[in-house]
């Protein structure tokens, strides 16, 4: 038996790993593309419609592209894309988070302004098909960061017909007064009248039918006029805590619990977006949905909403990352999501397309569309919305989950939102 | 010669190890020093004007007292619980080694899949707690609203229950049955044999126990951003959830990086206290 010292242990590890390098690595199959490259997408996971995957699939096939279509809920989205730009291994294309991100991000210079992009692409219409207000909300100093991809507007009011026609309402609340006594009528053992959102972005529709900005950074103002804030943020938290007509939410990084409770029947009202059609439809087909305009308290008012798309400064090929744009943003794509999950699109020539015309709901939205409130765009531009967003989501949930006394939060809020900026 | 070729063989099968720890650790550590020296735009030089600039941060503050009371409440709570398990445990009771077995599943569930469980399993409204205590006639409770801390302890302790049990259980199994014989003979009843016998003697697991709760409970992220992603206002927003807004949300990688300093120091003067702490009790 021959016997082993160190020296030879190590000759025959080192043998042992030369071989399996060499030997033991894959043999490359010949039926692989040699010049298969991989696109990847950062997605809102909520907004993963069969209309955009048969687009991408095809973009991929076109192209010799494996594509990677990866998911995220929102905050865990800016997280990724956030260590992304620090790292310089960034995705060929993002969903944006709402108007204004792209803007935050091209200012700080990880994304591309499409300007030049769109100016030689006569054929994909922008911005001259597309809504002013849409197109606005992305741009700043000339350039535009991000194209429409959803235009919607937060404010709708859903609502269950069954359940305010067993409490003796023909036709849905317009005002705060009716909304409050629609409210109190459908509120019985299980069942809220109303739900409200943890997610701080669902208050907009409420102060803005106040009148009142959240920001106006050229002022370093915020929640502004006071009186306005302070109707509009007391009204909701009496709507808990006084009147007893919706239950306090969880805080939560899920936006979806009113539309939970809602599909539940465990809430004859709330108050969302497009997006919660779908959900609503999947869950719950034999829920009689009702659609309403926004609500009007000192005027009529709706938050702007809906994400857009924006290419990195650093992808591998923007040409390639525009042209896919091109292909996710067509009119027959924007009606086929609409056919498929509710969602309402930026384009003129949609909103002119007889199906949408025809559609109740989207004339819902329409009219919701006609009444959102004037956005900030400098704040975006500041680079201190994220920062600002998120002192506002600790008043909000202080107020409205934790019974803090308005006044006082808000101004809390104002000083600190001011010294952020 | 040959304590030349002894060290040169040491250095040898040490190499990898330090190779490791180098490119993994230190220097990452040296990074992280390095960029807490620059501002939020990652390029104007402030020394150490971020670490100064946390101890003036009122958020910073509020999550390092909230997090140090996260961390007793877990060490406290979890250590008795982990103890009284074993205790009980180690009796020898039919079915132990199923409910021993039981008890270490959730500690090695992911902390994902534990937070998502125990968000649905509290949620008023449609939570099954709620329903639960309405079905014993009990009234519905808003854990994570009117005791979001406490709630965000009792889920640590539920899920590193079984692995604290364990490791006080290895501890039991060392303690010689003699000492129990000669105790019983004496008289002593079982709190006294457990007082005067076995708490003395699971000291050294007591204190291995306490430090690697304190380290892991001082740096816990995942659970309460997945939970109440640091809410309701910021009543969990814990000392690592600041950390990663500051980081990710403000994009201020430099104060981020002198934040996380600041624990790193932190931890390891409470972990060397606690090891000189258990070398005064003879642990």
């Amino acid at each position: 038996m021959p016997s082993f010292n160190r020296r030879s242990f190590l000759q025959l590890g080192l043998g042992v790993t030369v071989l399996g390098a060499v030997g033991c690595s894959p043999a490359k199959p010949a039926a692989q593309k040699a010049d298969s490259r991989t696109f990847t997408i950062y997605w809102n996971a909520g907004h993963g419609y069969r209309a955009y995957k048969d687009v991408i699939d095809q973009f991929g096939k076109d192209h010799d592209l494996q594509m990677n279509w990866q998911k995220f809920q929102w905050p865990d989205l800016t997280t990724k894309l956030t260590a992304d730009f620090r790292s310089g291994n960034v995705p060929d294309l993002v969903e944006e988070v709402s108007a204004g991100t792209g803007t935050q991000y091209g200012l700080a210079g990880n994304v591309l302004a499409l300007d030049e992009f769109a100016a030689a692409d006569k054929e994909f219409g922008f911005p001259g098909d597309f809504l002013d207000q849409a197109v606005v909300a992305r741009q700043y100093e000339g350039k535009t960061y991000s194209i429409p991809l959803h235009l919607t507007a937060n404010g709708l009011l859903f609502y269950n017909k069954q359940m305010l026609s067993a409490a003796g309402f023909d036709k849905p609340p317009a005002s705060w007064d009716e909304f409050l006594e629609v409210a109190k009528a459908t509120t019985k053992d299980k069942v809220s009248g109303c739900a409200l959102n943890s997610d701080p972005s669902y208050a907009a529709p409420y102060y803005s039918q106040q009148k009142v900005d959240f920001s106006n950074v050229g002022a370093k103002q915020f929640m502004m006029p006071a009186d306005g804030a302070l109707q509009a943020m007391q009204w909701m938290q009496d709507l808990i805590y006084t009147h007893k007509v919706s239950p306090a939410p969880v805080a939560t990084t899920d936006y979806s619990g009113p539309q939970k409770l809602f599909s539940a029947r465990r809430a004859a009202m709330f108050v969302s977006g497009p997006w919660d059609i779908g959900p609503i439809r999947q869950g719950s087909p034999d829920l009689d949905l009702g659609l309403a305009v926004p609500l009007t308290g000192a005027v009529q008012s709706a938050a702007m909403a809906g994400a857009g798309l924006m290419i990195p400064a650093k992808a591998k090929d923007p040409k390639l990352s525009w042209e896919l744009i091109t292909k996710l943003a067509a009119v027959k794509v924007e009606l086929a999501a609409t056919k498929e999950a509710g969602m309402s699109m930026p384009r003129k020539s949609w909103a002119a397309d007889p199906a949408v015309a025809a559609d109740p709901n989207l004339a819902t939205i329409a009219k919701a569309l006609a009444v959102v409130a004037k956005q900030d765009v400098a704040l975006s531009a500041s680079g201190k919305a994220a920062q600002i967003n998120e002192l506002w989501k600790k008043a909000y949930q202080q107020m409205i989950i934790q019974h803090a006394p308005v006044g006082q939060t808000l101004d809390d809020f104002r000083k600190q939102a001011g010294a952020a900026l | 010669m040959i304590r030349r070729r002894q060290a040169l063989t040491a250095w040898l099968f040490l190499t990898p190890a330090v190779l490791f720890f180098a490119l993994l650790f230190f220097v990452p550590i040296g990074n992280q020093l390095l960029t807490g020296a620059y501002g939020s735009d990652g390029v104007s030089f402030v020394g150490l004007g971020n670490f100064t600039r946390a101890f003036a941060d009122p958020e910073v503050l509020h999550s390092f007292l909230i997090t140090l009371a996260y961390a007793a409440g877990t060490l406290v709570v979890g250590t008795a619980v982990g103890l009284g398990l074993a205790v009980i445990l180690n009796q020898s009771l039919r079915g132990r080694t199923l409910f021993r077995s039981v008890l270490l599943i959730p500690y090695l569930t992911s902390v994902s899949i534990i937070g998502l469980l125990w968000r649905n399993i509290l949620d008023p409204q449609v939570g099954i707690l709620n329903r639960l205590l309405e079905a014993v006639g009990l009234p519905g409770q808003t854990w994570l609203s009117t005791h979001p801390l406490a709630t965000i302890v009792g889920i640590t302790v539920w899920s590193g229950a079984g692995y604290t049990m364990v490791l006080f259980l290895a501890g039991l199994q060392g303690i010689p049955g003699l000492y129990y014989e000669a105790a019983r003979i004496d008289g002593a009843g079982p709190w006294r044999r457990f007082f005067a016998i076995t708490l003395p003697l699971l000291a050294p697991t007591t204190l291995f126990v306490s430090i690697i709760g304190l380290i892991s409970t001082l740096q816990q992220f995942a659970l309460p951003y997945i939970v109440t992603g640091g809410g309701p206002g910021n009543a969990t927003s814990l000392y690592a959830h600041r950390l990663f807004i500051v980081a990710f949300n403000d994009n201020d990688f430099g104060y981020a990086s002198a934040l996380s300093v600041l624990l790193l120091i932190v931890v390891l003067i409470l972990s060397l206290a606690q090891l000189r702490i258990g070398e005064r009790t003879d642990a």
